[in-house]
């Protein structure tokens, strides 16, 4: 570990951060409004510190990354945007506490959308377009945002690809990291833009409606209304943002395809499949639990069960109903997609569906030995071998997500919690969702958990999007070793 | 109709490479270095992890003779496609397919078997559409020859078909030890001859003025053909014609220098520890004594009275026993050793022991490959010191930024060195004020990193059809 080394390269990102503040000051300038002090000493202190690490580690020669440095600046460099995210709602005395300035940053950058912001709607506006932005930061990731602008990153660059990009195997899509950082951006982009120009058409304002883009591109959640997405009721916006909730937690590869033109490469991709038929199966559950119950006419039984159920699969947490009202099968299958979450490669959170696709045929695999205990068979995904490393990556990874769970609801419960709550808010962090069950539901928010409490769920989310690994190294021993 | 046609830029270069061995791991490791686009294709996982936990570069895990596997690494687009497995055969079909999808790409195969490279001409015109068929046992046996010619010399090139030397020396005494390059005219008036580098202790520097020689340097001299002398004078060598040679492994590359050998009237004994690969040998040459015995058994090295080589060459294929072999002959008094290594990593570490030769068929093979994939007219690329800088033979051409300006103008990166310059069939070795032609043939030295700026000037930015 050369720590210096380290120090520039996540210098370079505050940068990265640090600029991109300048885009809520815009705003700030525009609205008049009590966000433009915060802002500008936020990015002011931003650019400082990043600037101050950049030139005074400057290596004196090239160096080249390797894989434990990769996973330390990703790290470090997250909880250090994570931190330099928090700071504009500092000096804007939007919260009463640190911890929630922090909590309320992270749960931005991390996509999650929990939120300790109690009135929303009293907030100055470029103070929540900067929250929003976090989430489209994050998204698809301020390291791979990083790699696409800055070219000296290029060597080692895959190391923090890698460490960032969700998913047990990270596609390279072009022969450079730098080309294929570029073209993720691109596709996003593209999609954030037209959702943008259709939601203007909905009706939204300027504001709401990139607000609100950058909200479900990134499936984080955040809305600049107190009831969420629900404020507008219109049957029209609530179908394009569950539209844009299903792209952006498919896989970005595949959409990266069909720019090329191979749109067969959704059709042939077992993960999205089985994405698409959990969606639509549990839809369908949901709109017959609801209908008669909840709501009256078949159709918008439909309309309020499937943005449920994609807000959640996609770890969006957007929420049009309250789905605490609804029939307990219901909560139950939404539970569930809780901990599945979107497709490797997307800027879902959750266990992601092809690591879950892969335990399923690890297990049939085990029933099938038992039947013919010498037949050689490999455990495929899209007709490909997936080699044993990988699958027990996933085991790893699996049990170290239940563990994490558990030992998390534990805390949660230690601070005078109930049980629901207490789960249910761990797996929203660490799923990166939002909202949960109990006092945490889609109607609630996580204001009035203690500061304990936060702190355990600010830690969750950050393993949730850095997929547990990246940051649990920095706790192991070995890692620090010579 | 196009008015004008851009040259592919220099970083948009597209390569695809069959083969993740020692060849094609540093090949795309150059490349990947000069910024270009590399994707790799090999069976063996470990292979690929090596270069892409490494390396900026896409890998493929499949057959490079499948042309499914072709087309998902992009062959389609590529500008040149490399075929550098250990299999002649996969390399041929690899480049069959590649010629199906992509016939514009530029193709390159690395052949080794004798029986194959007879028919080279028509692979690569008729059949394949191969650009180029490279066999590194033949570089290979090249690069010795030139080794033998120069004594002292631990490197040896030629460009410009011979008429420039780029020749690299390790001082152990004479005048230049200890000498201030301001003073290198009092020493050598001889103005044909610059130093173009030093390797002090595995780093390479391009010296300036004020840079002093030290006893174990490897100084990388630039001379004309005819500055030999000079050179062999300055660093206080004498030349020994070589009268007798002691070959220890019979393989391909054993089989070829021996002939090579009895061409020249040299007095040959070639060792093999195969019995019937030494009946094979003793078959085919004529001159040669062969020999059935083991490289490393001092008894038998002994016996055959070693010591009075004048040169021991240890080709066998395994690089531990070749390095043993040389040390070993060194210890019993043999003047000049030639040591076969493969692995690139142990180039750094050969001249630290005290072996003084080394030649390797992989990076034989890697430079010949490198010239085809360099942008521009480039003749020759040939790597120096390890990889640690490399030396272009180009063709300045009438429309590219170098021509017409003096060369301490040149856009050049730090580090970058003309060293000479063959104007018709003169040769320059050039000074800061020399200005290049057009159609001058132009050497230069420079560092991997600058190599893809230094493409970029070669190039000809606004070419009218």
């Amino acid at each position: 570990m050369r720590v210096g080394y380290c120090l520039y390269i996540i210098g370079t990102l505050l940068g990265a951060v640090g600029l991109t503040m300048f885009f809520p000051v815009g705003w700030a300038l525009y609205y008049q409004d009590d966000g433009l002090f915060p802002l500008l000493i936020s990015t002011v202190i931003t650019l400082w510190v990043g600037a101050a690490l950049f030139l005074l580690f400057r290596p004196k020669q090239k160096m080249v990354m390797n894989h434990r440095e990769g996973m330390a600046i990703v790290a470090v460099g997250w909880l250090a945007a994570g931190l330099a995210g928090a700071m504009p709602f500092y000096f804007g005395d939007v919260f009463p506490s640190v911890t929630d300035c922090v909590f309320e940053s992270i749960s931005g950058f991390t996509t999650t959308g929990s939120s300790v912001m109690t009135d929303i709607e009293s907030v100055a506006k470029s103070l929540l377009m900067w929250r929003s932005l976090t989430h489209w930061l994050g998204g698809m990731g301020i390291i791979v945002l990083s790699l696409a602008i800055l070219p000296f990153l290029g060597v080692g660059g895959m190391q923090l690809y890698k460490a960032e990009v969700p998913g047990p195997v990270p596609d390279k899509l072009k022969p450079r990291i730098k080309d294929t950082a570029a073209a993720l951006w691109k596709v996003y982009v593209f999609f954030s833009v037209l959702l943008c120009i259709l939601l203007l058409f909905g009706g939204m304002s300027v504001f709401d409606a990139i607000c609100h883009t950058f909200g479900t591109m990134a499936t984080g959640g955040f809305s600049t209304k107190n009831t969420s997405a629900g404020y507008y009721n219109s049957a029209y916006i609530d179908w394009v943002i569950t539209i844009f909730m299903f792209i952006a937690g498919a896989n970005f590869s595949l959409h990266f395809r069909a720019f090329t033109g191979d749109f067969k490469s959704f059709w042939k991709d077992s993960e999205f499949k089985f994405y698409t038929a959990i969606i639509i199966l549990f839809t369908a559950i949901i709109t017959f639990a609801v209908y008669g119950s909840n709501y009256d006419s078949i159709g918008e039984s439909l309309r309020y069960a499937a943005f449920q159920v994609v807000s959640i699969c996609t770890t969006t947490g957007f929420a049009t109903a309250d789905y605490e009202l609804w029939a307990p099968i219901a909560q139950a299958l939404l539970l569930f997609l809780m901990f599945l979450g979107g497709c490797a490669g997307s800027t879902g959170g959750g266990m992601k569906c092809m690591r879950i696709v892969l335990l399923l045929k690890q297990g049939y695999h085990e029933l099938f030995r038992l039947v013919h205990p010498r037949a050689v068979k490999h455990i495929k995904l899209g007709g490909r071998t997936v080699h044993a490393n990988v699958m027990s990556g996933i085991w790893g990874f699996f049990i170290i997500y239940m563990a994490v769970f558990v030992i998390s609801g534990f805390l949660l419960a230690a601070t005078g919690l109930d049980v629901l709550t207490s789960y249910a808010a761990v797996v929203a962090c660490i799923g990166n969702i939002g909202p949960g069950l109990g006092s945490v539901g889609p109607a609630e928010n996580f204001a009035h958990l203690p500061a304990f409490a936060k702190w355990v769920l600010t830690l969750c989310m950050l393993l949730g999007r850095l997929e547990i690994y990246t940051v649990f190294i920095l706790f192991v021993p070995e890692f620090w070793k010579k | 109709m196009r008015l004008f046609h851009r040259e592919p830029k220099v970083d948009q270069l597209k390569v695809v490479i069959v083969g993740a061995g020692e060849v094609g791991y540093h090949i795309s490791h150059r490349l990947a270095q000069e910024h270009k686009q590399v994707v790799v294709i090999d069976q063996q996982e470990h292979a690929l992890r090596r270069i892409s936990e490494g390396l900026d570069v896409q890998t493929i895990l499949g057959s490079g003779s499948s042309p499914e596997i072709l087309k998902e690494a992009g062959v389609a687009d590529a500008d040149i496609f490399l075929a550098v497995t250990d299999s002649d055969e996969v390399n041929i079909i690899a480049c069959l397919f590649a010629n199906i999808i992509a016939p514009n790409a530029k193709k390159l195969a690395r052949i080794r078997n004798e029986e194959y490279s007879q028919y080279s001409d028509e692979l690569a015109e008729n059949l394949l559409n191969i650009s180029a068929i490279i066999n590194p046992e033949v570089e290979v046996i090249k690069s010795i020859d030139r080794l033998l010619s120069m004594p002292g010399a631990v490197d040896f090139n030629e460009f410009a078909g011979g008429k420039v030397k780029l020749i690299g020396v390790r001082i152990e005494h004479g005048p230049l030890v200890d000498l201030p390059l301001i003073s290198f005219r009092t020493v050598v008036p001889d103005t044909d001859v610059i130093i173009a580098a030093i390797v002090r202790r595995e780093d390479l520097i391009i010296p300036g003025g004020s840079d002093i020689l030290q006893k174990d340097d490897i100084v990388y001299f630039v001379c004309k053909d005819t500055s030999m002398e000079s050179v062999r004078r300055a660093c206080g060598r004498s030349l020994d014609p070589i009268k007798n040679a002691f070959l220890i492994g019979g393989g391909n590359i054993g089989f070829r220098l021996a002939s090579l050998f009895e061409e020249k009237g040299i007095h040959t004994k070639l060792v093999d520890s195969n019995p019937d690969r030494c009946s094979v040998l003793a078959e085919k040459l004529d001159t040669s004594l062969v020999l059935c015995g083991d490289g490393t058994d001092q008894e038998f090295l002994r016996e055959e009275n070693i010591a009075e080589m004048d040169v021991v060459v240890s080709l066998t294929s395994d690089e531990e026993t070749n390095i043993l072999t040389s040390l070993l002959a060194k210890n019993m008094g043999v003047k000049k050793t030639v040591t076969r290594v493969n692995k690139l990593a142990y180039q750094p570490l050969i001249q630290a022991v005290g072996i003084d030769h080394s030649v390797s068929p992989r990076l034989s093979a890697v430079n010949s490959i490198l010239q085809y994939v360099r942008q521009g007219k480039v003749l020759s690329s040939v790597s120096i010191s390890g990889e640690g800088a490399e030396a272009l033979e180009a063709i300045a051409e009438q429309n590219s930024e170098i021509v017409g300006k003096p060369i301490k103008d040149l856009p050049f990166p730090k580090g970058t060195l003309v060293m000479g310059i063959v104007r018709d069939s003169e040769v320059i070795i050039p000074s800061g004020e020399s200005v290049i032609h057009p159609d001058d043939r132009i050497i230069i030295l420079t560092t991997p990193e600058n190599v893809a700026r230094v493409e970029q000037a070669l190039l000809v930015t606004l070419q009218s059809v």
